[in-house]
Order: C-alpha cells, then structure tokens, then sequence
C-alpha cells in the first residue's frame, strides 16, 4: 500500500486553503486577540451595545410599568415575547447540532465553524432564556417554576406543565453546550496562555485551561470526554425543540393543537440555526480575514443542509394544512385558511416566502459560490423563521374558538425595543468573544491541515 | 379565603361564661404571648397603618365582618326598584335587587347596582353654597325665607322643578308649601319624557295615568320604538314579567310573540322574534294603520276607523320601508285580535297621536285590567313636557320669584337648555339641590347638596298601590338635607326626614291599608321589607272615548312621511336614545356605567354615530371614521359605528354623554407613555346630544329629520368589546359547511315544539383520556344560563363587577382588548335575508372538569377545587398567561398594570370579602366563592345541609330575567339538576372534551310560519 500513500486524494478537497503551517494557523487565528481591535470591531461593538441598551430601557420600563407595555391582551397572551425566545431557542440548535453530531458523523468541515457555532448557540439560549422570564406578569417571582424545596407546605412546581419542561430543557440545553464548549476550549485556552505576554492574561488562561500540558494522555482523555459529550449532547439537539413544541401541541388551541409540531419544529430549528451561522460566519470570515479557514465549501456544506432542512419545513407547512383541512375539525380548519388568507396572511406569506422560496436558490451552485447571496439568503431565512414562529403563536391566538372574543395584535415600541435589545446582547456577547476567544478551534484546524492534501486524503 | 362570617363557638352560644378570677400562670403566658406575636407580627406589617382606630363604643348592629342589609327603594331612575343593600363594617358596598319585591322581584339592572358606586364619589357637593361660596344651613335659610316673603309680597310665583318618581313625603310637603306660598306650582320634567303618553290618556280616558303594562300576561306584544327591556318605564320589572311571559316549556308553551318595531337596533329589538325597521316618522302612520286593521279584526273598533277620514293604510304610505312595513299590518292586526286580552300594544314614541292611537288599539283589543292596568297606573310617572315649556315661557317673562330645581338637570338635558339658563337668571332667587356641580347648579345662584339615594330618607310609589321606603344606609358624606326636609323648613316647620315621612305615610298611606291596625307596626314592618302593598287610589278614569281618535293633529297623523313636519325631507333623520348604562347622562360620573360595554355595539365610554352596514358603505364610512351630522341648526362630529339592523335613513346617538365635569376620567386607566387617555384633558365624555332633540307638538321629540351627514376623512377610536360580531366567519375564509360556528344553538318554538332537541348541534362522541381525578363527594357547583331568558341586559356584569371589586381599565385598555369584568356578554348578529337577529350569550369561566388552564400552569396557581370549582390562587400566580391562551372561552383576565380602584373614597366600596388583586397576575369568574363559602358556613352554624338557591353568585342574583341558575348537582332535586338533564341544555365547545360546569338552553324565537324578519 506504500503506492497509495503517496498519493493525493481526488475525492476530497481541501477544507483549509492556503499552504499553512501549524505556527501560521496559531498566529492567524490568535490575532484578532492580540492585536489592537480594528474601527470596524469598535464600530460594531458600540451600535450592538446601544441595541442592548435600548433593550434594557425597555425592559427596565416595562419591568416598573406593567406588562401591559406590551401589546398583548385577553385573547393574545403571547405573540413577540414568545416568538423571540422560540426563535432564539431555534438558532441555538445549530451549534450543537454541528458540535456533536457532525463530530459524530466524523464531519471534517465542522472543525472551522464548531466554536463559533456553539458560542452562537449560547448566546442565543442566553437571549431566548430571557423572554420566559421578562414575560411573565411578576418576574421576580420566576423562581418559583423551579422545583426548589420551599416552606410553602406541600406546594411544588405543576410537572404537567410544558413551561416546567421548558424550564428543565433549556436549564439542561444550555448547561450541556456550555460544558461542551468550554472542553472544546481548554486546548486553545493553553495555546493563548503559551502565547500571553501579560500576566494577568496568563494567569487567567492557565487557570481556566486546567494546566494543559498538550501531552498524548491528556490528548487522549480529551478526546474521551468529547467524545463522550458529544455524546450526551445529541439528544438534546432533538429534545430541546420537541419540549418547546410542547408548549403548544398540548394545548387545546385550534393551530396549536398539532401533533406534527415536535419533527417540524426540531427542522426549523436547524434551518434557522444554519441560516444564522452562515450570516454570522460570513461576517466573521471577511473581518477577521478567515477566507482560508472558513472556504466555499464550508459556506456549500452549510446551504446544503439548508436545502435539507428548508425541505422538511416545507413538507411541514404543507403536511399541517394538509391534515387540517383532511381532519374534519371545523376550527382547524379555519385556522390554516385563516393563515393563509386571514388578516395576518402577509406575515404567512413572508413566512413561505422565506422559508419555502428562497432556500431554492441554494439548488445553484453559482449562488451558493457567491458569498454576498448566500448572505442576503441567509438573511431572508432569518426573517422568514421569525415568522413561522409569529404565525402559530400569534395568529393562531387572534382567531380561536369564540368570534366574540377574538383580537387583533400590534406590537408596542417597547416590544420592538426588547427584540433589538435581544440582537444587542447577542452581538455584544458575540463581539466580546470574537475578541477574547478564538473564533475557530485551533487545535481541531490543525488535525485537518493536510485534509485532502495529505497522504490518505488526509484522514489520520 | 376569609370567612365572612364568624363560626360561633360553643362558648359564643353559651350564657356568659364563669368570670375568672384573677390572673393565673397560664394566662400570663399566654397574654405574654400573644402580645409578642402581636408586636412581631405588626412588625412585619409592609406598610404603617394610619389610623386605624377601633370602636371604642362598638355601634349596634355592625359586626366586623358580618354583612347588615337594609331593604329599600332604587334611586338609579324614577321605576323604584326594591333593593338590599349590603352593608359591610358600616359602609354600604353592594345593592341588590329585593327578591320580596312584588315589582322588580330580586333583580336589579345594571345602572341601580352601580348606584354603590356613585355614593363614594368625592366630587359630590358636600355643602351648600351660595353665589359660589360656602355657606351654612342657617344662612341658606335665611336668605330663602327673605327672598320667599318677598316673592309672596310681590306677588311672584314659586316654582319647584323635580323629576318623576316623587313620592308622598315629597308631594305632601310641596303642598303644605303651596299653602304658605299660594303661587307655588310643582313641575315635573322627565328628560327621557312620557309625557305624550301620559296626556294621550286624559284624553282618552279623561285621567292622566301612564299605564302599568303587564307583559307577563301577554300573548302579543306588538312594540312601537319602546325600549322596554332597556329604558323604557320600569324595565327591571318589565324584563322580568316579559321572561315569565316567555317560557317555551310546559303543555301550554306559554311563550309570547313579541314584534319590535323601530329605526333601530335597541336592547329591546334585539330581543323580538321580529323586528320592522322604519323610519321613526313612520310610526304614526303605521299605527293608524294598525289600528284601522284591529278595526276591521276586531270588529269592536270605534265607529272612526271605518270612515274614510279616519287613520288608514294609506295614510302612513310615503316612504317605500313603510309600505313594506305596511303589508306586514294585516297579519299583525290578525295576531293581535288572536290574541284578544292578551295582546299588547306598547309605544315608546313622545306624540299625543302615536300614544292615543296605541291607546285605541288596546282599547280594543279589550285588554284592560289584563296586559294594560289602567286602575294601578304608574305612578310615578307625572313627566309634563307642557308644564315644562310653560315654566321656561315664565321664567322668560320674569314673573317666577324663586325656582327650586331638585335632581334634574335641564340645562344640560332640556333641548332647549340653553334657553333655560338664560331664562334661569331672570328668576328672583334659583335654588338648585344638585349631586354635582352640574351644567344647572352652575347657573344657580344657590347650589344645595343633594343626597345621595342611599344617604337619605324618601319613599315613592312605582306603581298605584305598591309604596316604598327609601332608608339610609350610611350617615351622609356631605351636609345634604331632603327637598321635603327643606320645604318644609323653608314654611318654618324643622322636621327631620325622618319625621317628615312618617307622619306622611301615617296620614296618607297607612289609611289605605287594613292588615295592620297599628301604625308603628306598619311602618316598622314596612320599613323592614322595603315596601308595603296598599289600596290604590281610585284612578277615577271613564271608559275609553273614540272621539278622542279623529282630533288627532291632522299633520302628525296623516301623511306622515311627507312633508307634514320637520322631521321628514331628504336626507338623514337622526334619532337621539337613551343607553342602558347612563340613560340620560344622570349617571355620567359613573365609571362602571361609563365602561359598561353597550349591550348592543358593546362600545364603551363613547358616544357614536350607529349607520346601518348599506349607508356605511355608501358614505363609504366604516368604524370609527368621523362624520359630520348637519341638522341646519347644529353641526356635530361623531365616531361612526357600523350597526346591523339599522334603518338606512337613520342615524342614532346616545343621549346623556357630553356631561360637564366628566373630563375626571382623563385620568382613568394606567399612565404609559403609549396610553391614550379616556379622555383628552379639557373634554367630556361624548357628545351632548339634548339639543338635538326637538320639541314637536308640546313634545321632546326623539328624532329629527332633514339630516345631512359627510365624511370628514378624520378617524376617531372606538373601545368596543367586541370585533368580529357574528357567528359566522369571514366568507372569504369560512371553510365549507362550517361558516357559522355552534356556539350559540337556537330554534323555533314551533320546531322546538315538535323535537326537544331541535337546534341542537349533532356532538360526537368524546373520548376522554383523563383519569377519574375529581370525585366531587361533597358539593359540585354548576350554573346554566338560558338564553331564550337573556335579553342581554347587562345587569349581571355590573353585579359581578361590585361584587368581585373588579377595577375600570378606562377606555384605552378595552381598545386594546384588555377589558377586566370576569363576565361578559357577547352578542352576535345573524344576518339574513330577511333581517338581522341577535343573540346574547353571558359568557364567563366555565369551570371546566377537564381545565386546559390548570393543566398549564408552571406553578399550579390554578386548580380543581372538591366542590368543582376552577379556582385561581392569586398568591401563587407568576403571570405567564398560559392559562389563558389556554382557555378555549377565553374567560381569564389579566391585570396588566396596577389598575386604580379610584381615590381613597372610590376604594370604600370594595367588598372586603374578595381579594384585590396586583400586576401581573391572572384573575377570573370565581363563582363567587366568597358567596358560596358564606352560604355553606351560614348552613353549617344552623346545623344543616345547604338548600338550593339559597348560595347564589352576584350574576344569579341580579338577573331580572332569571336567566341563570347556579347550584349544586350532587342535589338531585335542585334547580341546577333539572337543568342539567334539560332538552335544551348544551355545553359550548362540548367537543373539545373540556367538560365544562357552566351550560347553556338554547335559545328559543317565537317565529310563527310566514313571518318575515323585516331590514
């Protein structure tokens, strides 16, 4: 087989372009944290903190003022605040989905955008585990969904409630994907810790890297854990969303009374997730000149799963007004007609127009090869996900059982401001970590240098 | 939950127990203890207490928290309702109806419960003024008593302004005054005047007596615009005799056909199993019409109908509605002669030919002494629109010394108001007793505090032979005096009120009677119950005379749609009404009438242009859009508000909005920076519509004619309860088959007749998942509503509101659909071929078995109760709202801001029984747990099982119809358990498995074969 050894792949192509060395990927990766930040860095730093601090007056406003700042009323209990922290939710399911199950399927490319991913995936969940708690009408009692022992007798959280499941999931979620992306971390957090010229910021990168010392053990039993966790997290891929769809297949409202709301939702999810990665990653790519690190075929690997998963979707939409209309129940019925061609049938209409019509362009490989498409796409998925989750929350709600009691809903500039205020924290948090961690796992690029170039297609 | 009553203990019942003597360990110890736990526990106390002082001298009859009730007389409106009131810790906090009544028979409408209200509102005048300053009694006194000798000296007159609805005390003291002061004339002024009806009367039966109308014994009520289930005379008691007059069941099937026939669509119309929509100036045509018709049926006709001069079909020909309208009379003439005794013709129309002509039509269908009682008259009703006009014509000409106006307001009510306060100011000395300083007493050179009803001693006599007493409830808030206390003073005669009406009623009531031989047992008793039940006086009238009927104004009976007066020509005529709620704007200052949702547009706080669905679309006016109403005279601009079963010519608005000082409610509802208040700083409520009305023939007219309307372009919000207003679903999303929705099932009383279950809905069969959780060993608390029994009066969402301290929201939160009342009524129209029917549906928590609230809720602040009630836990709710995207009724209310319960005073009338609830947190029907605890623990004390009705929820018990009925299920013979297996009973949305405790009867019209619905 020496003969074979030799040879270069003509399957795989190379997943990191340009001839590098291990040294020049450390130095490339690690400088945005070195070097002073750019204008750009500052520019984007300060308007998504002034989005945060519009969401924080907004909150603090609503917070002294009542929940009646928001738009809602009898019939609409929710509609932004729930939809935000579903749409949130869904784009944190990207990032574990790329962690722990590409890693599973032995998925190469993942290696350049993992980190970010999850780190999206985070703060996403940071985002969306805000909403369930500024909504209710007396946050300061939201401790009270944790089952805690207390001195209140016999009272104890209701487990027949999907909000209690939420609470579990995401609690679950977020500590899983943070456990897993600190692991992840720890190699690259002894390599900026090797590199640190100041104290504090070695003794602060020594402390959290647990004292790597990169030996083949330590290799060895890192590898295991992450292994391990990867793991543990892939159920929680699909649990996550499924509870969340709970929320709304267990009730009794006509449009939310869906059995097929758990696969449906996991799909969207991962759609919205890989949408938001590609706008994030594109971002990043461009300001922190990682065109090497994160290729076209990065960019190919994640449309293409967009195609996939815009495809559920699709199926979903059509299957759900499918089974209504099949299903007999009259109120059901009137539901998905009144979606589509109801009061609210613009937002409908956005939402297949984004969800269901603009991942087609993807099916071209010239438009997934040019990166200014392929964010304006990802862009449009974004919002397009929005809007699924507004049209069965909200709409579903305006328009239930008894015409006497139906409403209309407009969100309030408070509202508004609280959704931007959401963007802000996720950008802010987003920025904060593109300028202190590495964007892209160091140690896991450096296994896939001679990919496609090496010997054996680079598979060691 | 706090016990409303004290359980007694055994101790309690016992005679005095053995005095101790001295002070041994063990009470030390437990003083010692007590009084530390006391200091901590004041300790923890969140906010200081601020004096909060204890009796020292512990008044009789007040016991903390032990309800006292005290009968007495409504003072909301001049029908005299008997009502209880319900006093707490010696404030009142509630009224309800008198179920020993013989008139209103326990319930109350909403305007009388929300009486509570007003008795704590702090802008009430306290004390009298004169010219604007302050001033005692004694002066008031003396400046009157100077200005009365001058007046008699001059030989000026005195004049003394009242409403209706004066009683003996009233009427004995203005004599004795006009004994000392021989020029003094009484003049009674009803805004929303009878006064037609009342002279149609004397001149045909030579007295003049307003009727009392017995619907209960009606077969056939054929109504000319009388809003008799809303405004009209006495509707508490006229809905309740109209309910017993309506039943579908039993083997007589005793239900009456009841024909409305009006310009629009009023609470009463949208009762009626048919409705003829015409112009108002069609009335009187279509009554000669009718007339002429019962003629011929009858055959027992005065001889006039049959000559050619006489009323006739032609006559009332003029406009095309009306001769649709006309050919309906034939069939309705032959209903009515059917129907003989029994048959009713009512007229709510303020013209002498109108009432003569309904008059003449009852006098021949013989129903004297059956449907219409002409020898127990309501006698309360003396309005005099004449009498009116001359007092204003001698005010004018400066010969009245001295005007007394008592509780009425003309310069804001009269058409010719402004007229009045000019006028008023040529008297010598206008003394006016007023609540508020209102649009009158502004003008008045002495403003007297004017009690409230239930501050102050007063009886009346709703109807000739039933007297009742007005008592005080509470001490009163200000230092008001009775008009009979004053007039008597004013003839130097001091009697309290008190006195003053007793010795009234030992001289001219207790004579009348013979059960008691003693007088101080016959006030003692009456005084009790509320009311005593005399010998009317002997209405001394003749026998019907037809002579009457030829004289009638040629112009207002002939040829009525063309050109006869002003009210016809082209364009618009515009109608001016009264609303459930405010009715002339006397309750203006209410903030629950204000917010009580229309029980026909369910709009609130607002007056608004109604326009029927064609003209809208023709003006191209849709809700909310501003017209411009033109009359000649006057140009006002008004919200439009698009209204099924309008007549296309009209346009109809409230009446008593506009008031002076209403703009207070600028600062109701919560303050936000996107709130838009009630009412814009410096405005009213509304706009006034008094001077709209034109006086015709002697008469305050309802309507005028020769309106024209246009479109500003400018849109106005109107807070209305409701958005979509029909069963049916938008057509151009109604899935087939299922355009109309099963939530309000009805039928005929003839189909009805033949299948029990007809109207209802086909359910399948539920399959339930549930484990058999609830046993329900105890109690199991159930209510059915019947909806043929509803007229939609609203009187149980006021109920409910003072019972359960539930808060305005003001005008801006119900735009934004956040209204709080735990019950409401919805109301859909079904618009048809032939006319639009209505149907009222109180719709309220259906404390569902199977809650999707509880099932929900993270932290279980909502939860099945034993007895089978849904219960929400206040304390523990977080505010998710969950339960309530959850609630197939949507029935929970959510307390988005802290609402304001009002000022320091607006906060007495809460009732300490119920919880007030904060921010953030959900909140719903309860049926009235508090009420239910109370009956169970008053069983409990007696030693014996709770009996049916004897809990029953604020709603239950204020429904003048009797449409609801609460109780227990586990008590085979209760009222609840015979519903229950009804043939009429359904659950709304039964299908989804919910298994809900509140059902429904189904509505039942009396639609006889061949009856169209007319517009």
């Amino acid at each position: 087989m020496g003969a074979m050894a030799e040879r270069y792949s003509i399957l795989r192509r190379p997943l990191i372009s340009g001839d590098k060395n291990f040294d020049q990927v450390t130095r490339e990766i690690c400088a945005p944290l070195e070097n002073k930040s750019s204008a750009a860095w500052w520019m984007t730093f300060a308007a998504a903190l002034a989005m945060l601090a519009a969401g924080m007056i907004a909150v603090g406003y609503q917070l002294k003022t009542g929940i009646g700042t928001w738009g809602l009323n009898n019939t609409v209990g929710w509609a932004f605040d729930i939809t935000n922290f579903v749409f949130w939710i869904g784009i944190g399911h990207a990032g574990t989905l790329i962690s722990a199950i590409l890693f599973l399927f032995n998925q190469k490319w993942r290696t350049s955008v993992n980190r970010s991913a999850e780190a999206m995936t985070l703060f996403a969940v940071m985002c969306a585990g805000l909403f369930p708690i500024i909504h209710m009408g007396r946050p300061w009692l939201a401790f009270w969904v944790i089952p805690y022992p207390n001195m209140r007798g016999p009272l104890w959280v209701n487990f027949r409630s999907p909000l209690v499941w939420d609470m579990f999931a995401i609690g679950t979620y977020f500590t899983v994907s943070l456990v897993f992306w600190y692991v992840g971390l720890i190699p690259d957090l002894a390599t900026i810790r090797d590199r640190a010229t100041s104290r504090i910021k070695r003794a602060l990168t020594g402390f959290f890297s647990f004292g790597w010392d990169g030996s083949n053990i330590t290799w060895l039993r890192y590898e295991t854990i992450y292994l391990l966790l990867a793991g543990l997290a892939t159920p929680l891929v699909v649990s996550v969303h499924t509870i969340v769809s709970w929320d709304f297949a267990t009730s009794v409202i006509p449009g939310w009374h869906t059995t097929i709301l758990p696969p449906y939702f996991v799909a969207g999810a991962v759609f919205s997730g890989f949408a938001m990665v590609l706008t994030l990653m594109l971002i990043v790519r461009k300001v922190l000149h990682f065109e090497d690190y994160i290729t076209l075929h990065h960019i190919g690997a994640m449309s293409k799963i967009i195609i996939a998963t815009g495809g559920m979707v699709a199926l979903a939409y059509a299957t759900e007004f499918f089974v209504a209309l099949y299903s007999g129940n009259d109120y059901e019925r009137f539901t998905f007609v009144n979606r589509a061609l109801g009061p609210y049938a613009w937002a409908y209409w956005i939402m297949v127009g984004c969800n269901v019509a603009v991942p087609q362009f993807l099916w071209s490989k010239k438009v997934r090869s040019n990166v200014t498409m392929v964010f304006i796409l990802s862009l449009l998925i974004n919002v397009g996900m929005w809007f699924e989750r507004f049209v069965i929350i909200t709409i579903s709600l305006t328009r239930d059982y008894l015409p006497a009691s139906w409403a209309d809903y407009s969100p309030t500039t408070i509202e508004i401001a609280t959704l931007v205020g959401s963007f802000g924290l996720f950008f802010a948090l987003f920025l904060l970590f593109a300028r202190f961690l590495p964007m892209i796992a160091i140690g896991e690029v450096k296994g896939v240098l001679g990919y496609g170039k090496q010997p054996e297609g680079g598979r060691r | 939950m706090p016990f409303p009553t004290p359980v007694p203990t055994i101790a309690a019942r016992d005679p005095a127990p053995a005095p101790q003597r001295g002070f041994d360990r063990r009470s030390f110890l437990k003083a010692a203890g007590f009084t530390f736990a006391g200091t901590v526990l004041a300790g923890c106390e969140k906010g200081a207490v601020e004096k909060a002082i204890p009796f020292l001298v512990k008044p009789e009859e007040v016991t903390p928290g032990t309800a006292t009730w005290y009968a007495s007389t409504c003072g909301g409106c001049s029908a005299g309702c008997g009502i209880l009131i319900k006093n707490r810790d010696g404030r009142p906090i509630k009224i309800e109806g008198n179920p020993a009544h013989p008139l209103s028979k326990g319930g109350l409408c909403a305007t009388g419960q929300a009486m509570v209200l007003s008795l704590y509102d702090s802008r009430r005048l306290r004390e009298p003024r004169i010219s604007g300053q302050t001033a005692a009694w004694d002066a008031v006194d003396r400046t009157i008593a100077a200005k009365l000798a001058e007046t008699r000296d001059g030989a000026k007159g005195v004049r003394i302004l009242t409403g209706s609805g004066a009683g003996a005390t009233t009427l004995a003291a203005i004599r004795s005054f006009s004994a000392a002061f021989p020029d003094t004339r009484h003049v009674v002024y009803e805004p929303l005047s009878i006064a037609a009806l009342a002279d149609a009367h004397e001149q045909c039966y030579g007295r003049r007596i307003v009727p009392h109308y017995r619907f209960d014994r009606a077969s056939v009520i054929v109504s000319f615009d009388a809003d008799f289930l809303g405004t009209w005379i006495s509707p508490v008691e006229f809905t309740s005799d109209y309910r017993a007059g309506r039943s579908p069941e039993g083997p007589s099937r005793a239900m009456s056909h009841h024909v409305q026939i009006e310009s629009r669509m009023s609470l009463t119309g949208s009762n009626a199993d048919a409705r003829i929509v015409v112009r108002p100036d069609s009335m009187v045509g279509l009554l000669g019409g009718l007339a002429y018709y019962v003629a011929k049926e009858t055959g027992a006709g005065p001889a006039v109908f049959a000559s050619p001069a006489a009323p006739s079909p032609r006559t009332a020909s003029g406009s095309p509605d009306a001769e649709d309208a006309m050919n309906l009379l034939p069939l309705l003439a032959r209903r009515l002669a059917a129907a003989g005794r029994k048959g009713l013709v009512v007229c709510g129309v303020n013209g002498i030919a109108c009432q003569a002509l309904a008059a003449s039509i009852n006098d021949m269908l013989g129903n004297a002494g059956v449907t219409v009682e002409l020898e127990r008259p309501t006698s309360s009703r003396t309005d005099n629109d004449r009498e009116t006009q001359d007092l204003l014509a001698e005010l004018d000409a400066g010969t009245i010394g001295m005007l007394v106006v008592h509780g009425v307001n003309p310069v804001y009510d009269h058409p010719r108001g402004g007229v009045f306060s000019a006028a008023m100011k040529k008297a010598g000395l206008t003394v006016v007793f007023a609540q508020h300083e209102d649009e009158t007493a502004e003008h008045a050179d002495i403003i007297l505090p004017k009690g409230h009803p239930l501050e102050e001693w007063d009886d009346a006599e709703p109807v000739a032979g039933v007297v009742s007493v007005r008592q005080p409830a509470i001490a009163p808030f200000g230092n008001s005096r009775s008009l009979a206390e004053c007039l008597l003073a004013w003839t130097g005669e001091r009697t309290g009120a008190r006195e003053a009406i007793r010795r009234a009623w030992k001289s001219a009531v207790f004579p009348r009677q013979n059960a008691e031989a003693d007088f101080e047992t016959f006030w003692n008793a009456s005084v009790h119950e509320g009311y005593a039940v005399v010998d009317p006086v002997p209405s001394g009238h003749h026998s019907f005379d037809a002579s009457v009927v030829p004289q009638l104004p040629a112009g207002d009976r002939k040829n009525p749609g063309a050109g006869a007066d002003s009210s016809s020509g082209e364009g618009f005529m515009i109608e001016m009404y009264p609303t459930v709620a405010l009715l002339d704007g006397r309750h203006a200052h209410n903030p629950w009438l204000q917010e009580l949702p229309d029980p026909v547009t369910k709009v609130v706080w607002d007056n608004y242009a109604s326009v029927s669905p064609r003209t809208g679309k023709r003006l191209a006016v849709e809700e909310g859009d501003v017209i411009r109403i033109e009359t000649g005279v006057h140009i006002l601009e008004l919200p439009a508000v698009i209204q099924p079963g309008q007549h296309d010519d009209v346009i109809s608005v409230a009446l008593g909005y506009g008031r002076k000082g209403t703009d207070r409610f600028t600062s109701v509802g919560p303050e936000w920076f996107e709130a838009v208040p009630t009412v814009e700083p410096g405005e009213t409520v509304g706009r006034n519509m008094a001077p709209m009305r034109e006086i015709r023939g002697n008469y305050v007219s309802s309507y005028r004619g020769g309106v024209s309307v246009t479109r500003t372009g400018r849109v106005r919000t109107i807070a209305s309860t409701q958005i979509h207003h029909s069963l049916h679903v938008p057509e151009h999303l109604a899935p087939k088959n299922a355009e109309r929705r099963p939530i309000v099932q009805e039928t005929s009383l003839a189909a009805y007749t033949e299948s029990p279950g007809a109207g209802r809905f086909e359910t399948h069969k539920v399959v339930s998942m549930w484990p058999d959780e609830h046993r329900f060993t105890k109690h199991r608390w159930f209510m059915s509503i019947d909806l043929t029994a509803c007229t939609g009066c609203s009187a149980c969402v006021v109920g409910c509101q003072a019972e359960n301290n539930i808060p305005v929201v003001g005008k801006d939160e119900v735009y934004r659909n956040r209204e709080l009342t735990w019950l409401r009524i919805d109301r859909y129209y079904t618009e048809e071929e032939d006319g639009v029917s209505v149907a009222h549906q109180p719709m309220l928590c259906q404390h569902c078995e199977h809650a999707p609230c509880e099932t929900v809720c993270p932290v279980l602040a909502t939860v099945h109760s034993e007895e089978g009630l849904n219960q929400q836990v206040y304390n523990r709710c977080v505010g998710t709202r969950y339960c309530s995207n959850n609630c197939p009724y949507k029935v929970r209310r959510f307390n988005w801001f802290d609402y304001s319960r009002g000022d320091d005073m607006g906060r007495l009338v809460l009732n300490p029984d119920v919880v007030v609830r904060e921010r953030g947190i959900m909140e719903k029907c309860s049926f009235c747990v508090q009420r239910i605890q109370e009956g169970k623990i008053r069983a409990k004390q007696e030693g014996r099982t709770v009996k049916d009705g004897e809990i029953s929820p604020a709603c239950e018990q204020s429904c003048p119809a009797q449409a609801i009925v609460f109780g227990d299920l586990n008590d085979p013979a209760s009222r609840i358990s015979a519903s229950r297996k009804h043939p009429r009973f359904y659950r709304v949305l039964e299908e989804i498995g919910v298994e809900p405790s509140v059902g429904y009867l189904t509505l039942v019209r009396n639609l006889p074969e061949g009856d169209g619905r007319n517009g």
